[in-house]
């Protein structure tokens, strides 16, 4: 993997979540847009936060949380 | 195709001035002030996403967020995480911090060996000025009962001396791997309270640190101060300390844990 000439600023956060159809539900979590009940896992199993979502990696479901310790394992697989 | 190629593709003639006329190296999803599609200072091309329409915005996802991640193996992240990941590749462990992180792999509990590993970045990070505010609060919030401690010690090379000579001197006894973990643990949990009696100082020093941290203690009341000394003159100055000071230090108790070949003290004081 590498890291990709694209990225995306707070701004615009809402708008690129959403173009993976996914939403933030009452109490600030990811889910599915269509359905709400489901809250968005990284690979690890973890629900995540819509603060501390960092980004997608690797396919539109792989979701990255913004902790050091998620990030380590992502810099470990950058080339 | 590139994203500028594909950016052409989808807009078509609209931007064409933009578009046909520079070379981008970096693009970001971002609210921009007045237009579309602006260019930063730095030289990045900022995309409104908020700006474009439902039909644009759907090829931008398939032509270009989807080619990158899914094509081209790239990450697509928040500029910040991105520039926090890049900070974490640039500090990770290597040679000497690497043998490290091998010498604790099976001693201590894998969750500490992962805030081993964390600190041992942030301890990089600090030797070039970096700023290591936020990924020391990370470490503080996953392990809020040791992380901070830990990191600490691990910029002052605990890690590299004291508990290697540590589990050198358990070794030349009956040795025991949960003795050695739970010794570990306590001392890097009990940090704010702990004297550690080495030979960098003299005896007048730490009677004088002791006293002080005792009088903070009892302020702020933890009840104990431990006193913790490798090698045989630490336990010397430890025990020498012990007897010749407590009557000036008001202190109701003291539990002195002592090896067999009195390398190893550990005392607690109780006030």
């Amino acid at each position: 993997m590498k890291f990709g000439n694209l990225v995306f600023d707070e701004s615009s956060k809402e708008e690129v979540l959403k173009m993976f159809g996914k939403a933030v539900d009452d109490e600030g979590y990811i889910v599915e847009e269509e359905n709400t009940n489901q809250r968005v896992l990284t690979a690890r199993g973890e629900e995540i936060h819509f603060d501390e979502w960092a980004g997608v990696v690797q396919g539109s479901e792989a979701f990255v949380k913004s902790d050091a310790f998620s990030l380590i394992e992502l810099a470990k697989r950058i080339n | 195709m590139g994203i500028l190629e594909a950016l052409k593709n989808i807009f078509d003639t609209k931007f064409s001035n933009i578009l046909n006329n520079n070379k981008f190296v970096l693009f970001d999803f971002s609210k921009n002030t007045e237009n579309t599609l602006e260019i930063k200072k730095d030289g990045t091309l900022s995309i409104d996403l908020s700006k474009v329409s439902a039909e644009e915005r759907k090829k931008i996802k398939e032509q270009i967020i989807d080619v990158s991640i899914q094509n081209e193996n790239e990450t697509f992240l928040l500029d910040e995480s991105k520039n926090k990941t890049t900070s974490i590749k640039a500090n990770l462990p290597k040679d000497s911090d690497k043998k490290i992180l091998e010498f604790y792999h099976e001693k201590l509990r894998p969750d500490w060996n992962k805030a081993l590993e964390m600190s041992l970045v942030v301890k990089n990070m600090s030797q070039k000025g970096e700023d290591i505010k936020d990924i020391k609060r990370d470490i503080r919030k996953k392990y809020p009962e040791f992380g901070n401690n830990l990191c600490n010690m691990v910029g002052r090379e605990y890690f590299h001396e004291h508990f290697k000579q540590l589990h050198k001197s358990m070794l030349e006894e009956d040795f025991d791997i949960v003795e050695y973990r739970n010794k570990v643990e306590k001392i890097v949990k009990s940090l704010p309270y702990t004297v550690f009696i080495d030979q960098y100082k003299g005896y007048d020093d730490f009677a004088g640190e002791i006293f002080f941290k005792l009088s903070k203690l009892k302020k702020y009341g933890t009840g104990k101060l431990l006193l913790h000394g490798l090698g045989k003159n630490n336990v010397k100055t430890t025990l020498k300390l012990i007897e010749k000071e407590r009557d000036t230090w008001d202190i109701t108790d003291v539990k002195i844990e002592l090896n067999k070949n009195k390398t190893i003290i550990t005392a607690t004081l109780y006030f």
